[in-house]
């Protein structure tokens, strides 16, 4: 059965409810007549099985006397193995059906959660921790599915199975049928007393378990430390202790289990023994045929037996519901929208950019720019001087809307920015970073990633050597299918810096922000980037962030940044002769360093 | 080396007699404990098949025959062996469960004892991850395998032994019929298992690309809102989830054939034994209790045989777990102590590099005819570009690795003749990237010496400039420093690794200096403690900070595994060569950091006066 496009696209939204049960069954949302047909398969499945009972009730009270057989044998014994058969056909659709539900839901849960994240504004990322939010989607998404393969179908069949024997038997006979219920509750309240500690316990357990892996990871990546101290004996009494204690847990977790299944089994025992002993009775005081007799002590187990495991399941579901509770957190947060936006214009954009009495906080409130103010004109090099923290980089963060204006309001060709979709701005804009985040796919596919059409590998070709990146990629053995990251090449901060000088060139943006910060770069490679750059910049609005007067003595204008101000602004040489001036005091710092070079060399000769 | 060579393959493997045999030596310290185990394990395997046939007998001649004390005896036995049977029940499970524990325990400690032998050699081509993976899920799986695995089978084949020969007892022709299908749901069952047990590895194949795609979504968001990618990964990630789909849909719907399949055998066999009984009936005589008893034996035996196939499925992956600890377990360190291998009880002296060549890589050389002697408190720089071979010297000296020509000496000596314990317990390294152990800062200095007071501890951290740092923390000495010392700063990590060099008071002084900036404050601090402990000690630097440098008492500048240039910073200097080049870039950048009004440190020194 195929999953319906529009199931696999109901908004998981509509499952935020405080119910956390309503909210499991929206979650399955197009799977409901799956789930109530498994359901409706367990039940029909336990029907067949009680049917069994009476059959061979049916057969020892008529074929073990002399006399006609109201059917021919044959019949008879090939009723067992159609019940049989109709059983297994029942449980394995319900199975499939369960499976077709869980593995369903759970993959619109991941489709969304994925499409989610990825659109949720940067204020939300910047507060959640990476390995959290993966723990959510993976093992608290895997809890969630477990839910409903396991937990919701098994209490539904632990329920079923026993509603129906239990049905059965008093159909047999009311009397039997009481006195095989009398230890339920029992069992009932040691399993639930029973896996309340044990989870407990377990997660103890795990706990020791998450010790001794740390242990031991420190150990291996710290090797060269522990053979440095040639602290060997150390590290093994160590490690020796953590895996003692881990010993010791795991030694109380099986004394748990060996303590529950014993007693329940003799609680379990117990019951059937008196519902033999009883039964027999009854059947030597003619109440009862042998038939019922032997019906009865096939259903009675059916009642039971299961009710141990019922205990384990309302505890995992109790942690399934947590889980849920933890991925509902993440559907619950808003996205950002990429396409609201009243103002779309044909083509692209000129470039002009103002900045009126721009200012920003995050949520805590602390200004990180105040009343800033600039314009742009097309096609104009701004560089952005400061220190980290300076708020250079919160800046330009706002002209793809990153973030948003807290006050005042930014102007791009003379329309206020909030005005243009996300989409439309992000294609215009281009961000080539420092050491940019490339993704474990082949290098091709690094530079053609969001382009958003099909590229001709000549075109890519051209624009990695423009990059300057061209025969690095070249040298590589797979050439452009080589694969950047663990499995592949690793690429130092430059040439990552190219590939994504190459993939703005293509995707062609009409402004363009270059992060310069840093200036630990090989002074070979130095000159090929800037040249690079150079290209990269031609004709288009370009904002760099700064550190070093060398990057930003060409640029039309500089703002000179410091605590979310501009303090200065205007062009090298302006800014050259204002005496008292940051920009003059970085400058004549880089003269002196010079001066001192030379005196130190000097000295040594 | 092929590169997929730690690819997280779960591999099977064809039953090798020999592995067998050594994971079957894993019980060998533990023949009470598992006898012991397998006798309770077989009578309450053997009980249930017992209390069908006390059922049946109850039937036939207490029921039918009205005979109440009959039926009184045969329920009171019944009790009984319940009783006993939960006995049995506690202590097979608390034996088998804490042998399993044991065990498990035992496989982690010698793993892990003999990981502590092994040189760096074999930790520089085995990435750590798989190292962890030996340690914990293998070795739960093959301790797993010796005890519950062997529980299981043990458990299966009494139980259908017991049952069979009840059923014979009973009625032998009919016993022998029935017992045909039990190569048919063996067969069944183990084709089943195998078939699921493939489906499951496929679906945490998948699962971990999932995770990956996570992982890399939310780590580059910002190039991917950058780029407008959100519906493209969107399409991308939804193609992985419908394979993650169809991967986990095949294998529930395989497990939900599973039982249903062999039930059917089992129902087949009862549909056959009411139709001969039935028959019989009129004929021979086959009672209503044996009925009940064969079919209970017959609908019960599905158990016995799912649980046999489960134990062979999983003995595959077990023993392909027991095979890569094995390698581990059999690895041979390639640096270890010579047969009569000694400690001098010092190794204060000149060291000499004659004519050692060096190569991690069969054809890679990385030292070549590397020679080079210094005297005894002598300081050596150690500059370059990386790559050079500059740590290859420095390991090479602690004897992480030895020279694959020529010959190091210490005193004059061979060290190779003295043990690594007396070299490595003498040198004191401090690494650029410095490695801290969870726990608080008192116990990562004493990791130098480990029976240090506290006042000595204190001392030496005055000594290395970290005692300020660490008193303006809440708990002092006492703060934790977290998981690998990521509450700190790099920097003081760095002051803490150095403390525990000094602490360790040792002969000879190793550093390999970190290139990252630390604040000009703990730089300077940093240097103090480095004076200190280079006092009087040969110490080996690998070197980025020009102060360092310029306080060497010779500079090796080494490139593609050779001194191209050697000397003191002025004679360097003077020759206009690579040193001078390395210098005044260094010496630019160094001024920058320092004089930097943006520096995220207010400077010390201010450059406006």
């Amino acid at each position: 059965m195929s999953i319906s496009a529009a199931s696999q696209s109901y908004d998981l939204k509509n499952a935020l409810t405080p119910n956390r049960f309503v909210g499991l069954w929206r979650l399955m949302t197009g799977y409901h007549w799956h789930y109530l047909g498994a359901t409706l398969g367990v039940g029909l499945a336990a029907l067949a099985k009680a049917a069994t009972s009476f059959l061979l009730r049916f057969f020892v009270d008529n074929y073990f006397q002399p006399g006609p057989h109201p059917y021919p044998l044959a019949m008879v014994a090939s009723g067992f193995v159609i019940l049989a058969a109709f059983e297994g056909l029942l449980s394995f659709l319900s199975g499939r059906l369960t499976a077709q539900t869980a593995e369903g839901a759970t993959r619109r849960l991941r489709n969304y959660l994925f499409d989610h994240i990825q659109r949720l504004p940067f204020s939300y990322h910047r507060k959640m921790q990476t390995g959290e939010l993966i723990q959510r989607c993976t093992s608290d998404v895997d809890a969630v599915r477990r839910f409903f393969a396991d937990q919701a179908i098994g209490i539904g069949r632990i329920v079923l199975l026993f509603v129906i024997n239990f049905v059965a038997i008093l159909q047999l006979n009311v009397k039997l049928g009481l006195i095989s219920i009398v230890v339920i509750p029992f069992v009932l309240l040691t399993s639930a007393f029973f896996f309340k500690r044990v989870s407990k316990a377990y997660e103890d357990f795990q706990e020791q378990d998450a010790v001794l892996t740390t242990t031991l990871q420190e150990n291996l990546t710290g090797v060269r430390v522990v053979k440095a101290f040639a602290r060997q004996q150390y590290e093994i009494q160590k490690f020796e202790r953590e895996n003692r204690e881990k010993f010791t847990r795991g030694k109380k977790l099986t004394l748990m289990h060996s303590f529950f299944w014993p007693a329940s089994d003799i609680l379990c025992g117990a019951q059937t023994l008196v519902g033999y002993l009883v039964g027999a009775l009854m059947v030597i005081n003619g109440e009862i045929t042998i038939g019922t007799y032997l019906a009865y002590m096939g259903l009675v187990v059916y009642i039971i037996w299961p009710m141990r495991n019922l205990g384990r399941l309302i505890v995992q579901t109790s942690t399934g519901l947590v889980s849920f509770n933890r991925v509902m957190e993440i559907i619950k947060e808003e996205r950002e929208s990429l396409d609201e936006g009243d103002y779309l214009p044909q083509g692209n954009l000129r470039g002009e950019v103002v900045f009126d009495h721009v200012s920003f906080h995050y949520e805590d409130r602390v200004d990180i720019l105040k009343d800033v103010t600039f314009s742009v004109r097309p096609g104009e090099v701004v560089a952005l001087l400061g220190s980290t923290g300076s708020g250079k980089t919160t800046l330009v963060n706002l002209l793809p809307r990153f973030y948003d204006p807290t006050e005042g309001r930014i102007l791009l060709d003379g329309v206020d920015i909030t005005r243009y979709p996300r989409r439309y701005l992000r294609q215009q804009i281009g961000i080539v970073e420092q050491e940019p985040f490339l993704f474990s796919r082949s290098i091709l596919e690094n530079i053609t990633y969001g382009i958003g059409r099909e590229v001709p590998m000549e075109e890519v070709e051209a624009a990695a050597r423009a990059a300057a990146i061209h025969d690095v990629i070249m040298s590589f053995p797979r050439g452009y299918h080589t694969l950047v990251g663990e499995k592949g090449v690793t690429l130092s901060g430059g040439q990552k810096q190219r590939v994504a000088i190459a993939r703005t060139l293509l995707k062609n943006p009409r402004i363009l922000i270059l992060d310069d910060s840093t200036s630990s770069v090989d002074t070979e490679t130095e000159a090929e980037i800037r040249a690079a750059l150079q290209e990269l910049m031609k004709g288009r609005t370009t904002f760099i962030i700064a550190h070093r007067i060398q990057s930003v003595m060409e640029a039309d204008q500089i703002l000179v940044m410091d605590q979310g101000r501009i303090v200065q602004r205007g062009k090298h040489e302006d800014l050259l002769a204002q005496e008292n001036g940051f920009y003059r005091k970085i400058y004549d710092i880089q003269t002196r360093i010079e001066a001192e070079l030379e005196k130190e060399i000097a000295n040594a000769s | 080396m092929p590169p997929d060579y730690f690819e997280e393959e779960e591999f099977e493997t064809r039953f090798t007699g020999k592995t067998l045999r050594r994971i079957a030596g894993l019980l060998a310290g533990h023949k009470g404990t598992v006898a012991a185990f397998l006798v309770m394990i077989a009578a309450v395997s053997g009980f249930d098949a017992l209390f069908t046939y006390i059922s049946k007998l109850a039937i036939d001649h207490g029921i039918l025959e009205s005979n109440l004390p009959y039926l009184y005896r045969m329920l009171a036995i019944y009790g009984g062996l319940t009783v006993a049977q939960a006995l049995f029940v506690f202590g097979f499970i608390y034996t088998v469960g804490i042998l399993g524990e044991r065990i498990r325990y035992e496989l982690r400690q010698k793993m892990f004892n003999h990981l502590q032998n092994l040189s760096l050699s074999y930790y520089s081509r085995t990435p750590v991850g798989w190292i962890m993976a030996r340690v914990t899920s293998d070795s739960d799986r093959v301790a797993d395998l010796v005890t519950w695995g062997l529980l299981d089978l043990t458990w299966a084949a009494t139980n259908i032994l017991t049952s069979f020969a009840f059923m014979l007892y009973i009625n032998w022709r009919l016993a022998l019929i029935v017992i045909l299908m039990v190569p048919v749901m063996a067969y069944v069952a183990t084709e089943f298992r195998k078939r699921i047990l493939k489906e499951y590895r496929n679906v945490r194949k998948i699962n971990s690309k999932i995770t990956g795609q996570f992982n890399e979504n939310i780590t580059g968001v910002r190039v991917v809102k950058a780029l407008v990618r959100e519906e493209a990964n969107a399409a991308e990630f939804s193609v992985l989830t419908g394979e993650m789909y169809k991967a986990a849909y095949r294998a529930a719907w395989l497990s939900a054939l599973f039982l249903p399949s062999v039930q059917l055998i089992s129902a087949m066999a009862v549909g056959f034994i009411a139709w001969y009984a039935g028959w019989s009936f009129e004929v021979a005589g086959l009672t209503i209790g044996g009925i009940q008893a064969f079919i209970s034996y017959v609908t019960f035996m599905m158990w016995p045989i799912q649980d046999m196939a489960r134990v062979f499925a999983e003995l595959q992956h077990a023993t392909a777990s027991a095979e890569r600890i094995f390698s581990l377990l059999d690895s041979v360190p390639e640096v270890a102590d010579r047969e009569g291998a000694y400690d001098p009880g010092s190794i204060r002296g000149d060291i000499e590099f004659d004519h050692v060549t060096f190569y991690y890589e069969d054809g890679v050389p990385v030292l070549e005819d590397f020679t080079l002697k210094v005297k005894q408190g002598e300081t050596i720089a150690l500059v370059g570009p990386t790559g050079g071979g500059k740590s290859t010297i420095v390991n090479l000296l602690c004897r992480f690795y030895e020279p694959k020509k020529g010959v190091i000496r210490i005193g004059g000596v061979d060290y190779t003749r003295f043990s690594l314990h007396a070299i490595q317990s003498r040198i004191g390294v401090v690494l650029q990237t410095p490695h801290l152990f969870s726990g608080t800062i008192r116990e990562n200095l004493r990791y130098g010496k480990l029976d240090a007071t506290d006042e000595e501890i204190e001392r030496a951290a005055k000594l290395a400039g970290a005692h300020e740092f660490i008193m303006r923390l809440e708990k002092g000495y006492d703060e934790p420093v977290g998981e690998g010392g990521n509450n700190l700063s790099v920097g003081q990590k760095q002051l803490i690794s150095l403390t525990r060099a000094i602490l360790a008071d040792p002969e000879i002084f190793v550093m390999d200096e970190a290139t990252s900036s630390v604040d000009t404050l703990t730089e300077s601090l940093i240097q103090k403690g480095m004076e200190q402990m280079m006092k009087g000690r040969t110490s080996f630097v690998i070197a980025h900070r020009l102060s360092t440098i310029k306080r060497a008492d010779r500079i090796l500048v080494i490139e593609g595994g050779k001194i191209v240039e050697m000397g003191t910073h002025a004679e360097l200097l003077r020759q206009k060569g690579k040193y001078y080049h390395l210098y005044t870039r260094q010496f630019r950048q160094e001024m920058e950091e320092i004089f930097d009004p943006f520096g995220e440190s207010k400077p010390v020194v201010q450059p406006a006066d």
